[in-house]
């Protein structure tokens, strides 16, 4: 049955309105848990508020569970579903720009829009900023050209590479998950601040 | 802490639940179109009926024979062994069973090659493995195995040799050029004379 789209079972203009709808979702909930707020996002590099590792790999485990519990039960065709191909060396690279951005900046792409629709003007300068650097690589594409197609894996899957199922790779994943939000809470614990 | 508990509890046991599933469960494959354009286009699913026949003859327990035209059709005539899975009800749920195995050969066949190869389409596209499409459909095995033309004096010996296998194969399966389309039934089970001149040209392709 699915993935919806490229089964042609909904028109791609549908998908969009979807995504749309989804998307709208996504911000309300980004915003309502406190993710406009650079400190809050800042804590996780500090150790004193751990919420956006919690939130993503919760997100990542649901996600996780879904699709393998449809692919199971047939709802879904796990091999149409689109991964990103991964070239190594942009991959790092792009990590770390990204780390340090979000550093600097108290924000990551998504949160920075959820800060901007409430007004913060830190996240519009972000955005300012985010632009500049879409457009200063498409316009320097030449330069970078050779570093951001080096090392092409095609569309690897950690559980192929270790020669596991994806299920086992699934328990693995979340038992690794639970350790990390053990460690989260201890974090928040010890590094505690009073306002933020 | 307490909510990592309650998360921790719902988790871990989907985790092991899939974790636990065979692999393959966990997934089913289907061709995208241009898995499916290739393959069409290099032709893999066409089987010559010279192999069809040798198989009929030396009665190969791994081919089955799917007659996709019409029941009355089929009634009329049908290849020796063969079942019958009209097109039109191809992926009606009593026949995924037979198009959806690997234990069989499944060859379709319908009067020329258009409508077996629809089938065989429609059934690569699902996933579907171990189906072929016999090249030329009943048209070809009726001017050709059934009732072989003799070979120009000047011919290649291949050309002999393949149609000793047809007079022979033709023998064995009730041809010889006198197929009324009445003597259905007797055909199909006029498999018996082992007159067998054990296929003197080995078969080319098949799988």
């Amino acid at each position: 049955m699915g993935p919806l789209a490229p089964n042609e079972i909904i028109s791609e203009n549908t998908n969009f309105l979807l995504a749309f709808f989804i998307g709208i979702a996504f911000g309300w909930v980004l915003e309502s848990s406190g993710f406009s707020s650079s400190r809050k996002l800042a804590g996780i590099f500090y150790g004193y508020d751990t919420v956006v590792l919690k939130v993503f790999f919760t997100a990542a485990l649901t996600a996780m569970l879904g699709l393998l519990f449809m692919s199971l039960f047939g709802w879904i065709d796990l091999d149409l579903v689109y991964i990103n191909p991964t070239y190594l060396t942009s991959a790092i690279a792009g990590g770390v720009v990204m780390g340090v951005g979000f550093i600097m900046g108290g924000f990551c792409p998504g949160t920075s829009f959820c800060g901007a629709a409430i007004g913060k003007i830190d996240a519009m300068v972000f955005i300012g900023g985010l632009f500049i650097g879409v457009y200063g690589f498409a316009f320097t594409y030449g330069w970078w050209e050779k570093l951001y197609l080096a090392r092409y894996l095609g569309e690897p899957k950690i559980s192929d590479k270790l020669g596991i199922s994806d299920g086992l790779f699934g328990l693995l994943m979340i038992l690794a998950a639970l350790g990390m939000f053990v460690v989260a809470e201890w974090a928040e614990k010890t590094f505690a601040r009073e306002e933020y | 802490m307490k909510q990592l508990k309650l998360l921790a509890l719902i988790i871990i046991p989907l985790g092991i639940i899939i974790a636990a599933m065979p692999a393959d469960k966990v997934k089913q494959s289907r061709l995208t179109p241009d898995e499916l354009l290739q393959e069409a286009g290099a032709g893999v699913q066409f089987i010559s009926p010279d192999v069809v026949a040798d198989m009929l003859v030396q009665k190969d327990p791994s081919l089955r024979l799917i007659d996709v035209r019409t029941p009355e059709e089929f009634e009329n005539y049908s290849l020796p062994g063969a079942i019958n899975v009209p097109l039109s009800n191809l992926l009606s749920d009593e026949y995924t069973d037979k198009l959806n195995q690997d234990a069989y050969m499944n060859v379709f066949y319908s009067n020329g090659s258009v409508y077996a190869n629809q089938a065989w389409m429609i059934t690569r596209q699902l996933g579907y493995e171990n189906n072929f499409v016999m090249e030329g459909g009943l048209n070809y095995w009726f001017g050709n195995i059934l009732s072989p033309v003799t070979p120009s004096q000047t011919s290649p010996d291949e050309e002999f040799a393949r149609y000793d296998f047809r007079k022979s194969a033709a023998a064995a399966l009730g041809g010889g050029g006198v197929i009324s389309s009445d003597a259905a039934s007797p055909v199909s089970k006029a498999v018996k004379p082992p007159v067998t001149a054990k296929a003197k040209k080995k078969p080319s392709g098949g799988c």
